[in-house]
């Protein structure tokens, strides 16, 4: 099975299968494919190349609807309970119509009873009459899974469905994990699991068969017994990484204080908690994490965008009263986000108009307010040639542009601001290998001109081969500094057992559920 | 009036770029109508168009504003009233002539600021704040003016509206010109505008880059207060009395004429130098059915036609252009 997004792949000739009552542990780093197999198997997004069976007839289901009435159904990152009707009603949702009596009228005494039957085959103390807001975050997830696996046989008779994992446990209470276990052993008797999961221990312990994905590839079968932690984390990384990709010989010691970027006692209730750090001129510093680490929203609360709760954020020694992005860019700030198409440019908008896009730092208008469209169009044109940005003029509308020449225009947008700190999340995603290599060329360009960058990314071999310190983030905190000089760089491996080591508790783990409760 | 299209080159370009259909819309009215009535294409009527379609036009100047960047005002027609019997008040009282027309000015601005305030501040959407506000200025209007119209004697006033500097063209005709020549020069030369178009291309965009969006969004909304207000004024000094139906049938046609000139009900597309055409077109309906002697409710019902029609077609275009 293949797929690619915009001409980058992100899965290529991935086959594998899953047998009756087997639990299969699919494990991967960020961006791996995890999701996006899952999207194809639950029929969100199709394959590009490739095919499917299930029970020995072809499966190709155009929408998550179908493949969940043939019996393929997805437990999903983010839930989907809904927290205001009863735990009976979620369970039984989109079966009702088999529960009609004389017509329209619904037999509700036959669906708690079904329900309940459910609830107590899969070992979970639940009261299938309560709304289902009053169970906690972590016991509605129970409820999710359990409904996925156990449902389709109950209601439609379909034997042995195909249920897909994916992260269940990252927002399990402790007390919850070893219900969990304990679901999943007593599930395994009704339905086939594919279970995605960054707690490599769990993983190994309940998975009959372990598959490791590695850039879209399947890379490795597993036998748990024959495998462990430190197996798993080698074969989940270990590229080369070459270093000419990343001009690492370019990498320069950065400059002895004074600082150019200062954060101190950071933090912002349910995401990230007391980060202080600096970073010098000249040098890039890494985030790494996994994807619930909370170094993104970190990004955007040092740059100011969705401010911290606490904390200040000082550019060269001078610290705004609040640190918001309009008051951060005068002082020579500039941050590139990760969702390029929603936040990071109008793409019905013309590579002028979004160059000349921000606030705070307004380049191209007068003290009166007027608007500079000459200057606007003139340093479009000195930046397309600059960056090679592929656009026939500063008037191409960037919808017709792809993903690497948007994501140029985005940075120019800072670079024509002569920006003294960069915050780029993720840079590259979504970005072909040739533009990659201009925008690290880019990188190390500014960094010899004095420029500290705060470099968010999910690729550990741009982390790694960019950074000259690499912050390791878990659970809003960071947990490890790997400083990596360009003679001295630390390996994938090393860092992907930082990002997965027993993190410490999340945090305000109360504040978390409440807001999941209330969207 | 694609998206494609309208930033794709100098002011010139968008001037004229996507706006084909709606002239030669008011093209064929005028011909339609100069064929289907006698009286139509007079010196005497076409004076009388203008006059009608400057208050239309002044009160659209700045809702359209506030429809780029992705909003709406349903008060426009509520603030026109508000104004109107404030300005009649103003006058009596303290016969201010001409210096009417700054307390008008100034009432508007208020109400607008008080629909950005509530709309930034109270994140609650554009389409309930000022659908309650309407009901709000209404009902003060009509406490004020206790539910008659309100005279006024001040001849220096109504020359305002009625005068022609120019032979045969309306004063309040020259000021609605002048304040769209102005808003257009606004929305195309300056931040404010530029920051119009992106908050309603984009509004997380805006946020990221650190445009203060909040800030904006009041900015709008003063604007489309202040126009109403130059509206309800120049409306009250036209016709000579403020009554209670002042503004009653701005609530459709400022809409109406904002959206059949182009300017996209999602943001980002558009601007107020297609919204004269709009105006135009919606004026040119009103006064060459009524000399055909069309009944008030077939006109009604032809108008809203017109509104879902423009909004389809407009669809049409857009969508050929981004297949392509």
């Amino acid at each position: 099975m293949s797929k690619s997004f915009g001409g980058v792949p992100v899965l290529e000739d991935v086959d594998f299968s899953v047998s009756r009552n087997q639990v299969i542990g699919m494990v991967g780093e960020n961006g791996a494919g995890k999701t996006t197999l899952f999207n194809i198997i639950s029929g969100i997004v199709p394959a590009d190349a490739g095919t499917m069976e299930l029970r020995g007839g072809p499966f190709s289901p155009a929408s998550y609807g179908e493949a969940s009435a043939l019996g393929v159904s997805r437990v999903f990152q983010e839930q989907a309970l809904i927290p205001n009707i009863k735990v009976y009603e979620n369970l039984l949702l989109s079966h009702e119509a088999a529960y009609a009596r004389w017509g329209q009228l619904i037999d509700k005494t036959g669906m708690i009873a079904t329900a309940q039957r459910v609830m107590d085959e899969a070992g979970l103390d639940i009261d299938v009459r309560l709304p289902t807001a009053s169970y906690s975050f972590s016991k509605r997830q129970l409820i999710e899974i359990a409904r996925a696996c156990l449902i389709p046989t109950e209601v439609l008779g379909l034997h042995h469905p195909v249920v897909l994992l994916d992260e269940p446990t990252s927002a399990l209470e402790k007390s919850d994990e070893e219900v969990f276990r304990r679901l999943i052993n007593r599930l395994r008797d009704h339905s086939s699991i594919v279970l995605v999961s960054h707690r490599l221990t769990e993983v190994l312990e309940l998975s009959d068969v372990i598959y490791v994905l590695k850039d879209g590839r399947l890379v490795a079968t597993l036998d748990p017994d024959e495998a462990d932690e430190r197996i798993l984390h080698g074969l989940m990384v270990g590229r080369a990484r070459e270093a000419d990709f990343y001009h690492e010989s370019e990498q320069r010691a950065p400059d002895e204080a004074p600082f150019a970027f200062q954060v101190t006692g950071l933090s912002r209730s349910g995401q990230y908690q007391d980060m202080s750090l600096e970073v010098a001129a000249g040098e890039v510093v890494g985030f790494g994490g996994l994807l619930n680490s909370g170094k993104s929203e970190f990004g955007k609360g040092a740059a100011g965008i969705v401010p911290p709760d606490s904390g200040t954020v000082s550019l060269s020694g001078a610290a705004p009263e609040r640190p918001v992005i309009r008051h951060l860019t005068p002082l020579g700030l500039g941050y590139v986000p990760a969702e390029r198409l929603h936040e990071g440019l109008i793409s019905g908008f013309s590579a002028a108009w979004n160059l000349s896009l921000a606030g705070g730092a307004d380049t191209f208008a007068t003290s009166m307010g007027l608007w500079q469209t000459q200057k606007e169009v003139k340093v479009t044109q000195e930046y397309i040639a600059a960056l090679s940005i592929k656009a026939r003029g500063p008037h191409d509308v960037c919808a017709t542009l792809s993903g690497g020449n948007q994501q140029k225009v985005v940075l120019a947008r800072w670079l024509c601001r002569d920006p003294r700190v960069l915050i780029l999340d993720n840079p590259t995603r979504g970005v072909d290998a040739g533009a990659k290599e201009e925008i690290y060329k880019l990188i190390r360009g500014l960094s010899s001109k004095g420029v500290g960058i705060l470099l968010i990314t999910d690729d550990l071999l741009e982390l790694i081969g960019l950074s000259n310190r690499i912050m390791v983030m878990q659970n809003g905190r960071i947990t490890r500094v790997v400083e990596a000089p360009a003679h001295a760089k630390p390996s994938e491996r090393e860092l992907i057992e930082y990002m997965l080591s027993q993190a410490p508790p999340p945090m305000n783990a109360g504040v978390h559920h409440d807001m999941a409760a209330a969207s | 009036m694609t998206r494609e299209r309208f930033t794709s080159t100098g002011i010139g370009k968008l001037l004229t770029d996507g706006m084909a259909l709606p002239i030669l819309v008011v093209l064929a009215l005028v011909v339609f109508f100069s064929f289907a009535s006698d009286a139509f294409l007079t010196l005497r009527n076409l004076t009388g168009i203008s006059g009608q379609a400057s208050t239309l036009l002044l009160a659209c100047l700045g809702a359209t504003s506030v429809i780029l960047m992705g909003s709406i005002d349903l008060s426009v027609g509520a603030m026109v009233l508000f104004v109107g019997a404030v300005t009649v008040k103003a006058i009596n009282a303290f016969d201010l002539g001409i210096g009417a027309l700054f307390v008008g000015l100034f009432t508007g601005t208020a109400l607008g600021f008080g629909n950005g305030l509530i709309f930034a501040y109270g994140r609650i959407p554009s389409f309930v704040v000022t659908l309650g506000t309407l009901s709000v200025f209404t009902g003060a209007a009509w406490e004020i003016l206790q539910g008659r119209a309100l005279r006024y004697d001040s001849l220096i006033f109504e020359e305002m509206a009625i005068g022609q500097l120019i032979p045969r063209f309306p004063n309040i005709a020259l000021i609605a010109i002048l304040a769209w020549g102005l808003m257009v020069f606004l929305g195309f030369a300056t931040r404010f505008g530029r920051y119009m178009y992106i908050i309603g291309g984009g509004e997380a965009v805006a946020t990221t880059a650190g445009i203060p969006v909040r800030r904006y969004k009041i900015y709008a909304f003063m604007l489309s207060g202040m126009m109403a207000g130059l509206a309800g004024a120049l409306a009250v000094a036209r016709l000579g009395t403020a009554g209670p139906t002042l503004g009653q049938d701005l609530l459709l046609n400022t809409l109406a004429a904002i959206v059949v000139g182009g300017t996209s009900l999602s943001g980002g597309v558009g601007g107020v130098h297609r919204t004269l055409i709009g105006v135009l077109i919606i004026a040119l309906l009103d006064n060459g059915l009524n000399l055909m002697g069309v009944n008030q409710y077939t006109q009604m019902m032809v108008k809203g036609g017109v509104v879902i029609g423009a909004v389809l077609v407009g669809q049409d275009r857009s969508k050929s252009t981004v297949m392509k």
